[in-house]
Protein backbone atom coordinates (compact mmCIF):
# COMPACT_ATOMS: atom_id res chain seq x y z
CA UNK A 1 0.00 0.00 0.00
CA UNK A 2 2.37 2.72 0.90
CA UNK A 3 5.44 1.73 -1.92
CA UNK A 4 1.94 2.10 -4.22
CA UNK A 5 1.16 5.43 -2.80
CA UNK A 6 4.37 6.41 -3.29
CA UNK A 7 4.59 5.70 -6.79
CA UNK A 8 1.29 7.42 -7.06
CA UNK A 9 2.32 10.24 -5.73
CA UNK A 10 5.47 10.55 -7.63
CA UNK A 11 4.00 9.48 -10.60
CA UNK A 12 2.13 12.56 -10.69
CA UNK A 13 4.95 14.80 -11.34
CA UNK A 14 7.31 12.55 -13.03
CA UNK A 15 5.19 10.81 -15.67
CA UNK A 16 5.64 10.16 -19.54
CA UNK A 17 2.79 9.00 -21.65
CA UNK A 18 -0.18 10.75 -22.94
CA UNK A 19 -4.28 11.57 -23.02
CA UNK A 20 -6.02 14.49 -23.86
CA UNK A 21 -8.08 16.91 -21.44
CA UNK A 22 -11.50 18.10 -23.09
CA UNK A 23 -14.04 20.28 -22.35
CA UNK A 24 -16.77 18.59 -25.16
CA UNK A 25 -19.74 20.53 -23.48
CA UNK A 26 -18.67 23.47 -24.79
CA UNK A 27 -16.32 23.26 -27.88
CA UNK A 28 -17.55 20.12 -29.75
CA UNK A 29 -17.22 16.41 -29.97
CA UNK A 30 -13.42 15.83 -29.37
CA UNK A 31 -11.90 13.43 -31.90
CA UNK A 32 -10.21 10.58 -30.53
CA UNK A 33 -8.21 9.70 -33.88
CA UNK A 34 -7.40 13.16 -34.24
CA UNK A 35 -5.84 13.15 -30.67
CA UNK A 36 -3.74 10.17 -31.05
CA UNK A 37 -1.77 11.90 -34.38
CA UNK A 38 -0.60 14.64 -31.79
CA UNK A 39 3.20 14.21 -30.35
CA UNK A 40 3.79 13.07 -26.72
CA UNK A 41 4.30 16.17 -24.14
CA UNK A 42 7.99 15.75 -23.28
CA UNK A 43 7.87 14.80 -18.98
CA UNK A 44 10.13 18.19 -18.84
CA UNK A 45 7.24 19.93 -19.52
CA UNK A 46 5.56 19.18 -16.48
CA UNK A 47 8.12 21.25 -14.20
CA UNK A 48 6.09 24.55 -14.75
CA UNK A 49 3.09 22.83 -13.08
CA UNK A 50 5.18 22.05 -10.36
CA UNK A 51 7.27 25.09 -10.31
CA UNK A 52 3.40 26.94 -10.23
CA UNK A 53 1.86 24.28 -7.24
CA UNK A 54 5.42 24.90 -5.53
CA UNK A 55 4.84 29.00 -5.47
CA UNK A 56 1.39 28.59 -4.73
CA UNK A 57 2.10 26.27 -1.93
CA UNK A 58 5.26 28.42 -0.40
CA UNK A 59 4.17 31.86 -1.64
CA UNK A 60 1.92 33.32 0.78
CA UNK A 61 3.97 31.23 3.67
CA UNK A 62 7.38 32.58 2.98
CA UNK A 63 7.90 35.57 0.85
CA UNK A 64 4.24 37.17 1.08
CA UNK A 65 4.74 40.47 -0.11
CA UNK A 66 6.73 39.31 -3.23
CA UNK A 67 4.15 37.02 -4.01
CA UNK A 68 0.98 39.21 -3.73
CA UNK A 69 2.74 42.06 -5.88
CA UNK A 70 4.00 39.60 -8.69
CA UNK A 71 1.56 35.93 -8.52
CA UNK A 72 -0.14 37.41 -11.81
CA UNK A 73 3.34 37.72 -13.95
CA UNK A 74 4.42 34.15 -12.32
CA UNK A 75 1.22 32.19 -13.50
CA UNK A 76 0.80 33.50 -16.40
CA UNK A 77 4.71 33.12 -17.63
CA UNK A 78 4.50 29.35 -16.28
CA UNK A 79 1.45 29.26 -18.52
CA UNK A 80 2.79 30.91 -21.42
CA UNK A 81 5.39 28.18 -21.05
CA UNK A 82 3.02 25.38 -21.30
CA UNK A 83 0.89 27.66 -24.22
CA UNK A 84 4.20 28.22 -26.50
CA UNK A 85 5.46 24.67 -26.48
CA UNK A 86 2.08 23.40 -27.57
CA UNK A 87 1.86 25.90 -30.32
CA UNK A 88 5.23 25.61 -31.50
CA UNK A 89 6.46 22.40 -30.69
CA UNK A 90 3.99 19.69 -30.78
CA UNK A 91 1.62 22.11 -33.19
CA UNK A 92 -1.53 21.38 -31.26
CA UNK A 93 -3.86 23.78 -30.88
CA UNK A 94 -6.67 21.43 -29.70
CA UNK A 95 -5.36 20.79 -26.31
CA UNK A 96 -5.47 24.46 -25.82
CA UNK A 97 -8.48 25.42 -26.96
CA UNK A 98 -10.20 22.28 -24.70
CA UNK A 99 -8.29 23.99 -21.24
CA UNK A 100 -8.99 27.86 -22.22
CA UNK A 101 -12.89 26.43 -22.07
CA UNK A 102 -12.62 24.75 -18.90
CA UNK A 103 -11.02 27.31 -17.67
CA UNK A 104 -13.89 29.69 -18.63
CA UNK A 105 -16.22 27.68 -17.52
CA UNK A 106 -14.45 27.36 -13.88
CA UNK A 107 -14.20 30.83 -13.65
CA UNK A 108 -17.83 31.91 -14.88
CA UNK A 109 -18.84 29.44 -12.17
CA UNK A 110 -16.69 30.38 -9.22
CA UNK A 111 -16.52 34.31 -10.24
CA UNK A 112 -20.35 34.44 -10.85
CA UNK A 113 -20.96 32.63 -6.76
CA UNK A 114 -18.51 34.58 -5.56
CA UNK A 115 -20.23 37.93 -6.30
CA UNK A 116 -24.10 37.33 -6.01
CA UNK A 117 -22.62 35.93 -2.69
CA UNK A 118 -21.12 38.80 -1.73
CA UNK A 119 -23.66 41.27 -2.26
CA UNK A 120 -25.85 39.34 0.76
CA UNK A 121 -25.37 40.23 4.09
CA UNK A 122 -26.65 38.48 6.81
CA UNK A 123 -27.07 39.94 10.50
CA UNK A 124 -27.66 37.67 13.67
CA UNK A 125 -28.57 39.44 17.03
CA UNK A 126 -27.94 36.48 18.96
CA UNK A 127 -25.61 35.04 21.32
CA UNK A 128 -23.51 31.80 20.23
CA UNK A 129 -23.28 28.49 22.08
CA UNK A 130 -21.98 25.48 21.03
CA UNK A 131 -25.04 24.11 20.42
CA UNK A 132 -26.28 27.22 17.93
CA UNK A 133 -22.42 27.21 16.14
CA UNK A 134 -22.65 23.69 15.69
CA UNK A 135 -26.05 23.74 13.79
CA UNK A 136 -24.92 26.77 11.84
CA UNK A 137 -22.14 24.54 10.66
CA UNK A 138 -24.33 22.00 9.79
CA UNK A 139 -26.17 24.98 7.78
CA UNK A 140 -23.08 26.01 6.22
CA UNK A 141 -22.16 22.45 5.48
CA UNK A 142 -25.67 22.47 3.40
CA UNK A 143 -25.74 25.80 1.50
CA UNK A 144 -22.49 24.85 0.48
CA UNK A 145 -23.44 22.62 -2.08
CA UNK A 146 -26.44 24.80 -3.12
CA UNK A 147 -24.07 27.89 -3.48
CA UNK A 148 -20.44 26.08 -3.56
CA UNK A 149 -17.98 26.21 -0.88
CA UNK A 150 -16.87 29.63 -2.13
CA UNK A 151 -20.61 31.19 -1.86
CA UNK A 152 -21.06 29.98 1.50
CA UNK A 153 -17.66 30.79 3.15
CA UNK A 154 -18.01 34.66 2.14
CA UNK A 155 -21.37 34.55 2.99
CA UNK A 156 -21.59 33.05 6.55
CA UNK A 157 -18.31 33.64 7.81
CA UNK A 158 -18.96 37.02 8.45
CA UNK A 159 -21.87 36.30 10.49
CA UNK A 160 -20.39 33.10 12.35
CA UNK A 161 -17.68 35.30 13.56
CA UNK A 162 -19.86 38.42 14.53
CA UNK A 163 -21.87 35.81 17.04
CA UNK A 164 -18.82 34.61 18.05
CA UNK A 165 -17.65 37.70 18.47
CA UNK A 166 -16.80 37.98 22.57
CA UNK A 167 -15.66 34.27 22.69
CA UNK A 168 -13.66 33.98 19.16
CA UNK A 169 -10.94 31.69 18.80
CA UNK A 170 -8.60 30.62 15.78
CA UNK A 171 -10.45 26.80 16.00
CA UNK A 172 -13.74 28.40 15.23
CA UNK A 173 -12.26 29.74 11.78
CA UNK A 174 -10.90 26.70 11.14
CA UNK A 175 -13.97 24.45 12.00
CA UNK A 176 -15.35 26.61 9.30
CA UNK A 177 -12.73 25.82 6.70
CA UNK A 178 -12.79 22.71 7.51
CA UNK A 179 -17.09 21.81 7.14
CA UNK A 180 -18.30 24.86 5.43
CA UNK A 181 -15.15 25.68 2.63
CA UNK A 182 -14.40 22.05 2.26
CA UNK A 183 -16.22 18.56 3.46
CA UNK A 184 -19.85 20.54 3.35
CA UNK A 185 -19.36 20.97 -0.27
CA UNK A 186 -18.93 16.77 -1.55
CA UNK A 187 -22.44 16.44 -2.34
CA UNK A 188 -23.43 18.52 -5.78
CA UNK A 189 -20.79 19.57 -8.84
CA UNK A 190 -21.32 23.04 -7.25
CA UNK A 191 -20.16 22.58 -3.87
CA UNK A 192 -16.48 22.34 -4.76
CA UNK A 193 -14.26 23.15 -7.87
CA UNK A 194 -12.89 19.42 -8.35
CA UNK A 195 -16.91 17.96 -9.00
CA UNK A 196 -17.50 20.97 -10.95
CA UNK A 197 -14.34 19.92 -13.18
CA UNK A 198 -15.56 16.04 -12.78
CA UNK A 199 -19.24 17.29 -14.09
CA UNK A 200 -17.46 19.35 -17.38
CA UNK A 201 -16.15 15.79 -18.00
CA UNK A 202 -19.30 14.00 -18.19
CA UNK A 203 -19.89 12.85 -14.10
CA UNK A 204 -23.65 13.00 -14.10
CA UNK A 205 -24.76 15.79 -11.69
CA UNK A 206 -26.37 13.82 -8.95
CA UNK A 207 -24.16 10.84 -9.02
CA UNK A 208 -22.44 12.87 -6.39
CA UNK A 209 -25.09 13.27 -4.26
CA UNK A 210 -26.18 9.60 -4.55
CA UNK A 211 -22.76 8.02 -3.68
CA UNK A 212 -21.31 9.98 -1.48
CA UNK A 213 -24.01 11.18 0.72
CA UNK A 214 -23.57 8.19 3.58
CA UNK A 215 -19.84 9.00 3.72
CA UNK A 216 -20.59 12.93 3.85
CA UNK A 217 -23.23 12.41 6.83
CA UNK A 218 -21.45 10.60 9.04
CA UNK A 219 -17.89 12.41 8.55
CA UNK A 220 -19.55 15.85 8.81
CA UNK A 221 -21.27 15.16 12.05
CA UNK A 222 -18.40 13.50 13.60
CA UNK A 223 -16.44 16.76 12.35
CA UNK A 224 -18.91 18.77 14.39
CA UNK A 225 -19.54 16.90 16.90
CA UNK A 226 -15.34 17.45 17.58
CA UNK A 227 -16.38 20.69 17.33
CA UNK A 228 -18.91 20.78 19.66
CA UNK A 229 -16.68 19.34 22.38
CA UNK A 230 -14.43 22.15 21.71
CA UNK A 231 -16.76 24.69 21.35
CA UNK A 232 -18.28 23.60 24.90
CA UNK A 233 -14.99 23.83 26.95
CA UNK A 234 -14.69 27.50 25.58
CA UNK A 235 -16.48 29.60 28.55
CA UNK A 236 -14.98 33.18 27.54
CA UNK A 237 -17.78 35.72 27.00
CA UNK A 238 -20.07 34.21 29.31
CA UNK A 239 -19.91 37.34 31.53
CA UNK A 240 -20.49 39.30 28.59
CA UNK A 241 -23.89 40.97 29.43
CA UNK A 242 -24.83 42.25 25.66
CA UNK A 243 -28.69 42.20 25.00
CA UNK A 244 -29.37 39.97 22.05
CA UNK A 245 -32.95 40.10 20.89
CA UNK A 246 -32.40 36.78 18.36
CA UNK A 247 -33.36 38.57 15.17
CA UNK A 248 -32.03 37.45 11.79
CA UNK A 249 -31.78 39.87 9.14
CA UNK A 250 -30.85 39.83 5.89
CA UNK A 251 -29.49 42.49 3.04
CA UNK A 252 -29.64 42.12 -0.53
CA UNK A 253 -31.72 39.12 -0.82
CA UNK A 254 -32.49 39.62 -4.09
CA UNK A 255 -29.36 38.26 -4.65
CA UNK A 256 -30.46 35.21 -4.33
CA UNK A 257 -32.26 35.14 -7.57
CA UNK A 258 -28.65 35.36 -9.38
CA UNK A 259 -27.83 32.08 -7.42
CA UNK A 260 -30.76 30.31 -8.62
CA UNK A 261 -29.99 31.57 -12.22
CA UNK A 262 -26.54 30.57 -11.40
CA UNK A 263 -27.43 26.87 -10.01
CA UNK A 264 -29.94 26.91 -13.29
CA UNK A 265 -27.17 27.86 -16.21
CA UNK A 266 -25.17 24.57 -14.28
CA UNK A 267 -27.71 22.67 -16.84
CA UNK A 268 -27.55 24.73 -19.62
CA UNK A 269 -25.00 22.55 -21.50
CA UNK A 270 -25.40 20.60 -24.60
CA UNK A 271 -24.02 17.44 -22.84
CA UNK A 272 -26.88 17.71 -20.46
CA UNK A 273 -29.69 19.47 -22.48
CA UNK A 274 -29.63 18.38 -25.96
CA UNK A 275 -31.19 21.43 -27.17
CA UNK A 276 -28.50 23.50 -25.81
CA UNK A 277 -26.62 25.13 -28.70
CA UNK A 278 -23.02 25.03 -28.78
CA UNK A 279 -21.30 28.37 -29.64
CA UNK A 280 -18.05 26.51 -31.34
CA UNK A 281 -15.22 27.66 -32.45
CA UNK A 282 -15.83 29.90 -29.17
CA UNK A 283 -14.33 28.53 -26.09
CA UNK A 284 -17.50 29.19 -23.84
CA UNK A 285 -21.10 28.32 -24.07
CA UNK A 286 -24.59 30.08 -23.09
CA UNK A 287 -24.04 28.35 -19.20
CA UNK A 288 -20.52 31.11 -19.48
CA UNK A 289 -22.42 34.15 -20.67
CA UNK A 290 -25.07 34.27 -18.50
CA UNK A 291 -22.45 33.37 -15.61
CA UNK A 292 -20.35 36.06 -16.62
CA UNK A 293 -23.43 38.31 -16.65
CA UNK A 294 -24.49 37.60 -13.43
CA UNK A 295 -21.03 38.95 -12.40
CA UNK A 296 -22.16 42.38 -13.80
CA UNK A 297 -25.28 42.85 -12.84
CA UNK A 298 -25.13 41.30 -9.84
CA UNK A 299 -22.33 43.84 -8.79
CA UNK A 300 -23.63 46.63 -10.40
CA UNK A 301 -27.31 46.40 -8.45
CA UNK A 302 -26.07 45.01 -5.45
CA UNK A 303 -27.32 46.61 -1.83
CA UNK A 304 -24.30 49.15 -1.29
CA UNK A 305 -24.84 48.67 2.03
CA UNK A 306 -24.44 45.04 1.83
CA UNK A 307 -21.23 45.39 0.17
CA UNK A 308 -19.84 47.91 2.70
CA UNK A 309 -21.20 44.91 5.36
CA UNK A 310 -19.02 42.26 3.64
CA UNK A 311 -16.05 44.41 2.71
CA UNK A 312 -16.21 43.29 -1.02
CA UNK A 313 -13.30 42.98 -2.69
CA UNK A 314 -12.74 42.14 -5.89
CA UNK A 315 -9.08 40.43 -5.20
CA UNK A 316 -9.75 37.06 -3.84
CA UNK A 317 -11.56 36.07 -7.28
CA UNK A 318 -9.12 38.31 -9.29
CA UNK A 319 -6.44 36.32 -7.54
CA UNK A 320 -8.19 32.88 -8.24
CA UNK A 321 -8.53 33.63 -11.93
CA UNK A 322 -4.45 34.30 -12.48
CA UNK A 323 -3.89 31.24 -10.59
CA UNK A 324 -6.00 28.98 -12.10
CA UNK A 325 -5.23 30.51 -15.62
CA UNK A 326 -1.71 28.99 -14.72
CA UNK A 327 -2.77 26.30 -13.64
CA UNK A 328 -5.33 25.41 -16.18
CA UNK A 329 -2.46 26.18 -18.81
CA UNK A 330 0.28 24.02 -17.60
CA UNK A 331 -1.31 20.81 -16.10
CA UNK A 332 -2.31 19.94 -19.44
CA UNK A 333 0.76 18.14 -19.87
CA UNK A 334 0.43 16.40 -16.74
CA UNK A 335 -2.84 15.05 -17.27
CA UNK A 336 -2.10 14.04 -20.56
CA UNK A 337 1.21 11.95 -19.17
CA UNK A 338 -0.34 10.45 -16.29
CA UNK A 339 -3.32 8.45 -17.38
CA UNK A 340 -0.62 6.28 -19.66
CA UNK A 341 1.58 5.26 -16.31
CA UNK A 342 -1.83 4.08 -14.40
CA UNK A 343 -2.87 2.01 -17.52
CA UNK A 344 0.83 0.69 -17.33
CA UNK A 345 0.37 0.15 -13.69
CA UNK A 346 -3.17 -1.14 -13.90
CA UNK A 347 -4.02 -3.71 -10.94
CA UNK A 348 -1.54 -2.39 -8.79
CA UNK A 349 -3.96 0.58 -7.88
CA UNK A 350 -6.53 0.33 -5.84
CA UNK A 351 -9.55 2.69 -4.33
CA UNK A 352 -7.37 3.14 -1.10
CA UNK A 353 -4.22 4.03 -3.25
CA UNK A 354 -6.56 6.69 -5.29
CA UNK A 355 -7.95 7.76 -2.30
CA UNK A 356 -4.99 8.69 0.02
CA UNK A 357 -3.12 9.75 -3.10
CA UNK A 358 -5.57 12.27 -3.80
CA UNK A 359 -6.22 13.31 -0.52
CA UNK A 360 -2.50 13.57 -0.17
CA UNK A 361 -1.89 16.00 -3.23
CA UNK A 362 -5.21 17.73 -2.60
CA UNK A 363 -4.05 18.94 0.78
CA UNK A 364 -1.07 20.61 -0.50
CA UNK A 365 -2.03 21.59 -4.16
CA UNK A 366 -4.60 22.69 -4.85
CA UNK A 367 -7.60 20.21 -5.26
CA UNK A 368 -9.32 20.90 -8.44
CA UNK A 369 -6.20 20.18 -10.63
CA UNK A 370 -5.18 16.91 -8.37
CA UNK A 371 -8.71 15.42 -8.65
CA UNK A 372 -8.56 15.59 -12.69
CA UNK A 373 -5.18 13.85 -12.74
CA UNK A 374 -6.26 11.32 -10.48
CA UNK A 375 -9.79 10.88 -12.40
CA UNK A 376 -7.68 10.86 -15.28
CA UNK A 377 -4.84 8.01 -13.90
CA UNK A 378 -8.33 6.02 -12.42
CA UNK A 379 -9.44 5.98 -16.06
CA UNK A 380 -6.35 5.11 -17.64
CA UNK A 381 -6.42 1.79 -15.14
CA UNK A 382 -9.41 1.36 -17.65
CA UNK A 383 -8.00 2.06 -20.34
CA UNK A 384 -10.61 4.73 -20.46
CA UNK A 385 -9.57 8.02 -21.51
CA UNK A 386 -10.81 11.27 -19.39
CA UNK A 387 -11.22 13.24 -22.34
CA UNK A 388 -14.21 11.76 -23.92
CA UNK A 389 -17.53 12.20 -22.48
CA UNK A 390 -18.70 8.73 -23.14
CA UNK A 391 -15.76 7.08 -21.64
CA UNK A 392 -16.05 9.17 -18.21
CA UNK A 393 -20.00 8.04 -18.36
CA UNK A 394 -18.44 4.39 -18.83
CA UNK A 395 -16.11 4.75 -16.22
CA UNK A 396 -18.65 6.15 -13.90
CA UNK A 397 -20.38 2.61 -14.06
CA UNK A 398 -17.36 0.62 -14.11
CA UNK A 399 -15.21 2.30 -11.63
CA UNK A 400 -17.60 3.93 -9.62
CA UNK A 401 -15.97 3.17 -6.14
CA UNK A 402 -12.54 4.78 -8.27
CA UNK A 403 -14.36 7.80 -8.81
CA UNK A 404 -16.17 8.05 -5.10
CA UNK A 405 -12.41 7.47 -3.63
CA UNK A 406 -11.39 10.30 -5.51
CA UNK A 407 -14.23 12.79 -5.07
CA UNK A 408 -14.31 12.47 -1.29
CA UNK A 409 -10.06 12.71 -0.80
CA UNK A 410 -10.12 15.73 -3.22
CA UNK A 411 -13.24 17.28 -1.34
CA UNK A 412 -12.38 16.21 2.08
CA UNK A 413 -8.58 16.89 2.23
CA UNK A 414 -8.71 20.50 0.62
CA UNK A 415 -9.18 20.91 4.40
CA UNK A 416 -5.55 19.95 5.51
CA UNK A 417 -3.98 22.93 5.06
CA UNK A 418 -4.90 26.75 3.81
CA UNK A 419 -4.01 26.03 0.30
CA UNK A 420 -5.94 22.66 -0.18
CA UNK A 421 -8.66 24.68 -1.59
CA UNK A 422 -9.72 28.26 -2.74
CA UNK A 423 -12.29 29.41 -0.03
CA UNK A 424 -9.75 28.28 2.87
CA UNK A 425 -7.74 31.44 2.40
CA UNK A 426 -10.22 33.64 1.84
CA UNK A 427 -11.85 32.76 5.40
CA UNK A 428 -8.21 33.04 6.69
CA UNK A 429 -8.03 36.78 5.00
CA UNK A 430 -11.43 37.69 6.07
CA UNK A 431 -10.64 36.78 9.71
CA UNK A 432 -7.23 38.31 10.07
CA UNK A 433 -9.12 41.32 8.19
CA UNK A 434 -11.14 41.46 11.19
CA UNK A 435 -8.53 41.31 13.69
CA UNK A 436 -8.04 37.27 14.64
CA UNK A 437 -4.19 36.36 14.83
CA UNK A 438 -4.62 33.27 12.67
CA UNK A 439 -2.41 29.99 13.43
CA UNK A 440 0.44 29.78 10.88
CA UNK A 441 -0.02 27.56 8.03
CA UNK A 442 2.24 24.63 9.84
CA UNK A 443 0.52 25.21 13.39
CA UNK A 444 -2.53 25.05 11.49
CA UNK A 445 -1.54 21.38 10.09
CA UNK A 446 0.12 20.41 13.42
CA UNK A 447 -2.81 21.62 15.74
CA UNK A 448 -5.52 21.38 13.90
CA UNK A 449 -5.78 18.87 10.55
CA UNK A 450 -3.44 15.72 11.97
CA UNK A 451 -5.43 15.77 15.19
CA UNK A 452 -8.46 16.20 13.50
CA UNK A 453 -8.57 15.10 9.68
CA UNK A 454 -6.09 12.61 9.58
CA UNK A 455 -8.12 9.79 12.20
CA UNK A 456 -11.06 10.83 10.69
CA UNK A 457 -9.35 10.46 7.01
CA UNK A 458 -8.29 7.29 8.39
CA UNK A 459 -11.86 6.07 9.51
CA UNK A 460 -13.13 6.38 6.24
CA UNK A 461 -10.35 5.03 4.71
CA UNK A 462 -10.87 1.83 6.84
CA UNK A 463 -14.72 1.99 6.75
CA UNK A 464 -14.93 2.49 2.55
CA UNK A 465 -12.10 2.28 0.84
CA UNK A 466 -9.65 -0.53 2.33
CA UNK B 1 -6.07 69.50 18.05
CA UNK B 2 -9.24 67.90 18.19
CA UNK B 3 -10.24 64.90 20.42
CA UNK B 4 -10.56 61.57 18.35
CA UNK B 5 -14.34 62.15 19.54
CA UNK B 6 -14.62 65.74 18.22
CA UNK B 7 -13.24 64.37 15.15
CA UNK B 8 -16.12 61.19 14.84
CA UNK B 9 -19.32 63.86 15.97
CA UNK B 10 -17.69 66.30 13.24
CA UNK B 11 -17.27 64.17 10.47
CA UNK B 12 -13.60 65.08 10.35
CA UNK B 13 -11.86 63.47 7.69
CA UNK B 14 -8.28 62.97 7.44
CA UNK B 15 -5.98 62.63 4.31
CA UNK B 16 -4.08 60.22 2.40
CA UNK B 17 -0.76 59.94 0.36
CA UNK B 18 0.32 56.66 -1.29
CA UNK B 19 1.13 54.79 2.19
CA UNK B 20 0.88 57.75 4.12
CA UNK B 21 -2.21 58.01 5.89
CA UNK B 22 -2.98 61.79 7.99
CA UNK B 23 -5.51 61.34 10.47
CA UNK B 24 -6.08 64.33 12.57
CA UNK B 25 -6.02 63.10 16.00
CA UNK B 26 -3.33 61.70 18.55
CA UNK B 27 -3.96 58.64 19.91
CA UNK B 28 -2.73 55.64 21.96
CA UNK B 29 -2.51 52.57 18.96
CA UNK B 30 -3.20 49.77 19.94
CA UNK B 31 -4.38 47.62 17.26
CA UNK B 32 -4.15 48.70 13.06
CA UNK B 33 -5.58 46.40 10.43
CA UNK B 34 -4.96 46.92 7.08
CA UNK B 35 -6.66 44.17 4.60
CA UNK B 36 -5.96 41.20 6.19
CA UNK B 37 -2.29 42.97 8.31
CA UNK B 38 -2.58 43.27 12.07
CA UNK B 39 -0.34 45.29 13.00
CA UNK B 40 0.32 45.33 16.88
CA UNK B 41 4.13 46.64 17.27
CA UNK B 42 3.99 50.58 17.02
CA UNK B 43 7.93 50.44 18.17
CA UNK B 44 10.65 52.14 16.64
CA UNK B 45 11.71 49.23 15.37
CA UNK B 46 8.38 47.73 13.97
CA UNK B 47 8.99 46.91 10.11
CA UNK B 48 5.30 47.40 9.03
CA UNK B 49 4.62 50.59 10.45
CA UNK B 50 5.89 54.11 11.68
CA UNK B 51 3.55 56.36 13.49
CA UNK B 52 4.48 60.32 13.50
CA UNK B 53 3.20 63.14 15.68
CA UNK B 54 3.09 66.61 14.65
CA UNK B 55 1.29 69.38 16.35
CA UNK B 56 -2.08 68.88 14.90
CA UNK B 57 -2.38 65.76 13.18
CA UNK B 58 -0.48 61.54 13.23
CA UNK B 59 0.94 60.34 10.44
CA UNK B 60 1.05 56.39 9.66
CA UNK B 61 3.28 55.11 7.35
CA UNK B 62 2.63 51.81 6.24
CA UNK B 63 5.92 50.35 4.91
CA UNK B 64 4.35 46.93 3.58
CA UNK B 65 1.95 49.16 0.98
CA UNK B 66 3.24 51.03 -1.85
CA UNK B 67 -0.03 52.90 -2.05
CA UNK B 68 -3.12 51.81 0.10
CA UNK B 69 -5.32 53.00 -2.25
CA UNK B 70 -4.42 49.66 -4.24
CA UNK B 71 -5.04 47.31 -1.40
CA UNK B 72 -8.21 48.75 -0.35
CA UNK B 73 -11.74 48.42 -2.57
CA UNK B 74 -14.28 51.19 -1.93
CA UNK B 75 -15.77 48.74 0.78
CA UNK B 76 -12.77 48.30 2.88
CA UNK B 77 -11.34 50.19 5.46
CA UNK B 78 -8.55 50.27 7.73
CA UNK B 79 -9.57 49.60 11.27
CA UNK B 80 -7.64 50.87 14.94
CA UNK B 81 -8.29 50.23 17.56
CA UNK B 82 -7.06 53.44 20.00
CA UNK B 83 -7.30 55.23 22.72
CA UNK B 84 -7.51 58.96 23.60
CA UNK B 85 -4.33 60.64 24.88
CA UNK B 86 -5.59 61.78 27.95
CA UNK B 87 -7.81 58.56 28.62
CA UNK B 88 -6.78 55.96 31.32
CA UNK B 89 -5.25 53.35 28.03
CA UNK B 90 -6.08 50.30 30.59
CA UNK B 91 -9.63 50.98 31.10
CA UNK B 92 -10.97 48.45 28.22
CA UNK B 93 -14.16 51.42 27.73
CA UNK B 94 -12.09 53.90 26.29
CA UNK B 95 -11.08 51.23 23.16
CA UNK B 96 -12.53 52.97 20.69
CA UNK B 97 -12.76 50.91 17.30
CA UNK B 98 -12.72 53.06 14.32
CA UNK B 99 -12.86 52.72 10.60
CA UNK B 100 -11.17 54.82 8.04
CA UNK B 101 -12.16 54.83 4.23
CA UNK B 102 -10.18 55.88 1.46
CA UNK B 103 -12.04 58.14 -1.05
CA UNK B 104 -11.18 59.95 -4.16
CA UNK B 105 -9.21 63.58 -3.43
CA UNK B 106 -7.27 61.95 -1.27
CA UNK B 107 -9.70 62.21 1.73
CA UNK B 108 -9.63 59.56 4.54
CA UNK B 109 -13.38 59.52 6.13
CA UNK B 110 -12.95 58.10 9.41
CA UNK B 111 -15.41 56.42 10.96
CA UNK B 112 -16.78 54.19 14.38
CA UNK B 113 -17.14 50.80 12.81
CA UNK B 114 -20.83 49.86 12.64
CA UNK B 115 -22.31 47.02 13.83
CA UNK B 116 -21.76 45.23 10.27
CA UNK B 117 -18.14 45.88 10.55
CA UNK B 118 -15.66 42.83 11.43
CA UNK B 119 -13.41 43.90 14.21
CA UNK B 120 -12.31 41.60 16.91
CA UNK B 121 -9.93 43.25 19.50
Amino acid sequence: MKSRLIFIICLFFLNAAFIFPVSGNITGELNSIEQANHNLPDPIMIAPFVLLLVAIATGPVFYRHFWEHHYPKISISLGLITVLYYLIILKDLHSLTHSLAEFLSFIALLSSLFVASGGILIRINRKATPLFNSIFLLFGAVTSNLIGTTGASMLLIRPFIKINKDRIAPYHIIFFIFIVSNIGGALTPIGDPPLFLGFLRGVPFFWVLSNVWYIWLPVTLLVIGIFYVLDSLNKKGEQEETAYDGKFEFKGLKNLIFLGIILLAVFLDPAVISWIPGLGPFPFGIREIIMFLVVYISYKTADAEALKGNEFDFEPIKEVAYLFAGIFATMIPALQLIAHEARAMGEQLNAGTFYWATGLLSGFLDNAPTYLNFLSAAMGKFGLDVGIQEQVRQFVTDGSIYLQAISIAAVFFGAMTYIGNGPNFMVKSISEGAGIEMPSFFSYIIKFSIPVLIPVSILIWLVFFN
Amino acid sequence: MSSIEEVLKNKKSGLYYNNRLILPFKAHFLKVVVEHEIITDFSPASKGILIKEEKDFTDLYFHDFKNLKDVLSKYEAIKMVVVEKDKDIFNLNNHLKIAVYLKEKHEAVIEKTDEDILFIE
